[in-house]
């Protein structure tokens, strides 16, 4: 398929044009594209400084291995992949981000109305609680929860069953409930996980 | 979104109880905002790479590939004697040296081309983004010369260039820090020699001098001894050369 039906060409026959020369054409893709990796890498880093700076890695990396494209998948599964391989190698010679701290709970420090003030308080442990997780397991809900990814789809990117999602989204989201309770408990309460840090398994 | 609902996400068998509690985390997940990217800043630096890419020389022909006439017959002959030399002696090493692993060598042989490749092109972006009229992408660019594993003349050139004429000081004092990289080399050491008369900015001036006194370089002495005792010198200038001369012994 070269178009969609609203006439707008595939990002896959714009990747074919990349392969073939027509480099302007990544200017399109980045486009479409880079919110969604920013969105992405950011959630995973918790840092939006090292979030631009993969963006820019993952385009260069496509444009430099644009003659390894086989037009053969989805082109978006094709770039996460890339962002994922980018993310690994950054953090492969490089200390994790500093986590977030305690400030950010109130990052205006203007009064808040009652409910307002517990749902924020609350939202800003389930952050903390995220960036704790094991960055395998953040990954899985930030790629369903936040970009909106289809099962079969993040089967194809992580190269397991869609059965096997299931599961691992099943113990993510237990374990995220887990550490969200435990910070409620006690806000000084720390993992050994650390924000970026490599999966351990 | 057909995720909002976490139960369609989950395997069957977990207990709907369960899930129900899970859902509640899982919709509070919404609540969690994400900063929005700088996109025309992210779409320029793009742009320069892709300038880049685009303008990059493209690769003349050896000069033997215009040879002609009885002289390019023998010169091809030549080659193709070479050519199979190397061949023969490459398969004897294979046959009798080298233990039959022949798909992992190669496997590693490409992934060291791609990384090469790699390599060549974050320094064309790095050497690309030190061109561009924001000092953020300059700073940028001299930043990015630090995630080189082996960066050409050129890129130590281009950071030597910015030290001495980059209108902005933050890019001209990250220069300072890229280049304690390459301080084993004469040409840098010199060149931060010179810089420190130059510069006009006191803070650049004092960075050059740590950085003349961390490699220890014993020739700056007669530079700054006269720093130290040119009353017209910035004074924290001033007590940072008599300092590095301290130093230096």
């Amino acid at each position: 398929m070269f178009t969609h039906s609203d006439g707008t060409v595939t990002d896959e026959t714009l990747m074919e044009a990349v392969r073939k020369g027509d480099l302007a054409k990544l200017g399109i893709l980045f486009e479409r594209h880079h919110r969604a990796l920013f969105d992405f890498l950011v959630r995973m880093t918790g840092n939006a400084s090292t979030a631009e700076d993969l963006v820019q890695d993952v385009f260069v990396r496509v444009l430099k291995y644009r003659g390894t494209w086989r037009g053969e998948g989805r082109f978006d599964t094709w770039l996460f992949r890339i962002a994922r391989n980018a993310r690994a190698d950054y953090f492969r010679t490089r200390p994790p981000d500093a986590p977030i701290d305690e400030a950010a709970e109130h990052p205006s420090g203007a009064p808040l109305p009652g409910d307002l003030l517990v749902r924020n308080r609350d939202v800003a442990r389930l952050q903390r609680a995220l960036m704790l997780l094991r960055e395998d397991k953040r990954e899985l809900i930030v790629l369903a929860r936040y970009r909106g990814m289809k099962l079969d789809a993040i089967a194809d990117l992580l190269g397991i069953e869609v059965g096997a999602v299931k599961v691992r989204i099943h113990r993510a989201v237990k374990e995220l409930r887990d550490i969200f309770l435990r910070l409620n408990e006690s806000p000084s309460w720390k993992t050994t996980n650390s924000v970026g840090s490599c999966p351990t398994t | 979104m057909e995720n909002d609902k976490l139960s369609r996400l989950l395997p069957d068998d977990v207990d709907r109880r369960e899930a129900e509690g899970l859902d509640a985390t899982w919709r509070m997940l919404d609540g969690i905002d994400a900063p929005t990217p700088d996109s025309d800043r992210m779409r320029a630096r793009l742009d320069a790479v892709l300038d880049a890419v685009e303008h990059a020389a493209p690769a003349t022909p050896p000069r033997w590939f215009s040879r002609s006439g009885a002289d390019g017959v023998r010169f091809y002959a030549m080659q193709g004697l070479a050519a199979a030399a190397v061949l023969l002696v490459g398969v004897a090493i294979g046959r009798y040296v080298v233990p039959d692993t022949t798909r992992p060598a190669d496997s590693s042989s490409e992934i060291s081309a791609m990384r090469s490749e790699m390599r060549e092109l974050r320094e064309m972006v790095s050497l690309s983004l030190m061109q561009q009229q924001s000092a953020s992408d300059r700073l940028k660019g001299v930043t990015w010369t630090g995630q080189l594993d082996r960066p050409s003349g050129e890129v130590i050139s281009a950071l030597l260039d910015a030290l001495m004429h980059d209108p902005n000081v933050n890019v001209r004092l990250a220069t300072v820090d890229a280049l304690e990289r390459f301080a084993s080399r004469e040409d840098v050491r010199r060149a931060a020699i010179d810089a420190v008369d130059r510069q006009m900015s006191p803070l650049v001036q004092i960075a050059l001098i740590d950085f003349l006194v961390k490699t220890n370089e014993r020739q700056s002495a007669p530079m700054l001894r006269r720093l130290a005792q040119d009353r017209q010198v910035n004074t924290a200038v001033r007590s940072r050369a008599a300092w590095g001369l301290q130093q230096l012994g």
